[in-house]
């Protein structure tokens, strides 16, 4: 085992302890901002997964999106609300709880069926990868090409998005102002 | 060596030697200390000279080690802390995480165009990936956190107020400073600094094609710093000084450091991406001089703004951003694809 392949081990060891340690943290603190920064440590630790799948646009964009300009905006709205109200949650309706359940053990199976099957095969190819693999440009070209159809649903649902957040916010300032239409 | 992360680190071909780029790294870290060092001193006196009076002039000649007193002071100071702190750990991680983060950034900016010394190459950066412009930009917005956990963890209006205001300035800023250097990365058909670097040299100082966006860059630059005009998050006439209020000695300094050298960052971005970097007509061997002159000339800017144009309104600032700004920065990235396919 060389010295690139034992770094390389400690890096994924580390970033594997990091994501399962910070999202159990995501669901088992109590103190929503102390959530936030736990789901912040998980998404970086999931780019640092990125980085040794040869993925660095990847890696980055999704330090970029989610770990900084995403969470902002979480860790806003809990400053807002009062982050340090510390009150405990009591727990949802039992349904909820049950079909989180029934989720997350759905997830699960998912995964280790496709690991399983995987494993045979397609995973043992790690050192088979293009030099353009996960660069900028062919990541663009597969959007528009392959996953064209997908790309453009996206963009259609940011729009929605972005016409409701604009439309929410006309609407307050209409009943602020005494309901002048 | 079969993962891709090893290829990166240890053999990936004319590559730099580790402990080279660890020698960079240490001589990096010390000039952008230093230069925050006698950014304080060169900003006070700029600021003096424009209004009129003289500056600091009396620890040494013309002042000049100022800014080691001020060290001196800091370090020395008792660091105060509200006695009705909950979070410690984060309250002292905040001004650590600023810091790091700001000092990270510049890691990937292109200061020179490397060198060959004895059968060794060395490069003109301390890292060189094949994105850096993004990585720029996604340390920026993690160092984002440092002020807005700061600032909450205070326990104090003032210092909350501040954190907020940070929040929502450099999340409307981000958008129309990432869209602003689209049309350059669309002209140089690449996200590597290095690369957009050697564009300019190939063709023209993107300055003179991309004068939209350069514009755009350098008011969002400045926003994005949080420096006068756009210092609303510290505002001292409104929050006394907004996010690091309840912050004292070394502490307080880690975050003047971080602001310091956040802002020679967005220079030596505004340098690379606008002016051709470490780029001159004549004298490529000395691009270390010319990189440093252009940085110079690119923060005497930042302090001039400084000392002339007075803070925006907080609802200005929004408008700016989002119903100015960022029009026209989409409007430039498009009008330049238009004109990079036509060509």
């Amino acid at each position: 085992m060389s010295a690139g392949n034992i770094l390389v081990w400690i890096v994924w060891f580390t970033a594997a302890a990091g994501c399962i340690g910070s999202a159990l943290a995501v669901v088992a603190l109590r103190n929503a901002l102390f959530s936030a920064l736990a789901l912040i440590g998980n998404l970086v630790s999931l780019a640092v997964f990125y980085l040794l799948l040869s993925a660095e646009f990847v890696a980055a964009a999704q330090v970029l999106i989610y770990a900084g300009a995403v969470m902002v905006m979480f860790l806003f709205v809990i400053a807002y609300v009062g982050w340090d109200l510390d009150i405990a949650w009591t727990g949802g309706p039992s349904w909820q709880t049950l079909g989180g359940i029934v989720a997350a053990a759905a997830l699960l199976a998912e995964l280790v069926v496709v690991i399983v099957l995987g494993a045979a095969n397609d995973l043992k190819h790690s050192n088979k990868i293009a030099v353009d693999f996960g660069d900028p440009a062919s990541i663009g070209r597969v959007f528009l090409s392959n996953h064209l159809l997908a790309f453009e649903v996206i963009s259609i649902v940011l729009l929605v998005a972005a016409i409701g957040g604009v439309i929410l916010g006309a609407q307050r300032r209409r009943e602020r102002s005494g309901g002048i239409r | 060596m079969t993962l891709p992360l090893a290829h990166m680190l240890i053999v990936a071909p004319k590559r730099e030697v580790w402990w080279i780029g660890a020698i960079e790294a240490l001589v990096i870290l010390n000039a952008l200390l230093l230069t925050f060092a006698f950014m304080t001193l060169i900003e006070r006196k700029v600021l003096g000279r424009l209004q009129l009076r003289y500056g600091p002039n009396r620890a040494g000649p013309f002042g000049i080690i100022q800014p080691f007193a001020d060290l001196i002071k800091l370090v020395r100071k008792a660091p105060f802390q509200p006695d009705r702190l909950i979070h410690p750990a984060l309250y002292l991680g905040a001004p650590v995480l600023s810091a790091t983060m700001a000092f990270l950034a510049f890691s990937v900016i292109p200061w020179g165009g490397g060198w060959e010394l004895y059968g060794y190459q060395i490069d003109g950066q301390v890292v060189n990936v094949p994105i850096s412009l993004v990585v720029v930009f996604a340390i920026g917005s993690i160092s984002t956190y440092g002020v807005l956990i700061g600032g909450w963890v205070s326990e104090s209006k003032f210092a909350l107020l501040g954190a907020m205001r940070t929040g929502a300035q450099l999340v409307s800023y981000e958008v129309a400073l990432a869209l602003s250097v689209l049309g350059v990365v669309l002209m140089a058909r690449s996200l590597s600094l290095t690369e957009i670097v050697a564009a300019q040299h190939r063709t023209i100082w993107y300055v003179v094609p991309q004068i939209v966006g350069f514009g755009c860059f350098a008011i969002a630059g400045v926003a994005e710093v949080g420096r006068a005009p756009f210092d609303l998050p510290e505002a001292e006439q409104e929050l006394v000084a907004g996010y690091h209020t309840e912050f004292s000695g070394m502490r307080w300094g880690l975050f003047q450091i971080a602001e310091y050298v956040h802002m020679i960052t967005v220079s030596a971005l505004m340098v690379t991406l606008f002016f051709g970097g470490w780029l001159f007509p004549v004298l490529h061997r000395f691009g270390p001089i010319w990189f440093v002159l252009k940085l110079a000339i690119v923060l005497f800017c930042f302090i001039w703004a400084r000392a002339s144009l007075p803070r925006l309104r907080y609802d200005q600032l929004m408008n700016l951003g989002w119903k100015v700004l960022l029009p026209i920065a989409t409007v430039n990235a498009v009008a330049t694809a238009f004109f990079v396919v036509l060509r």
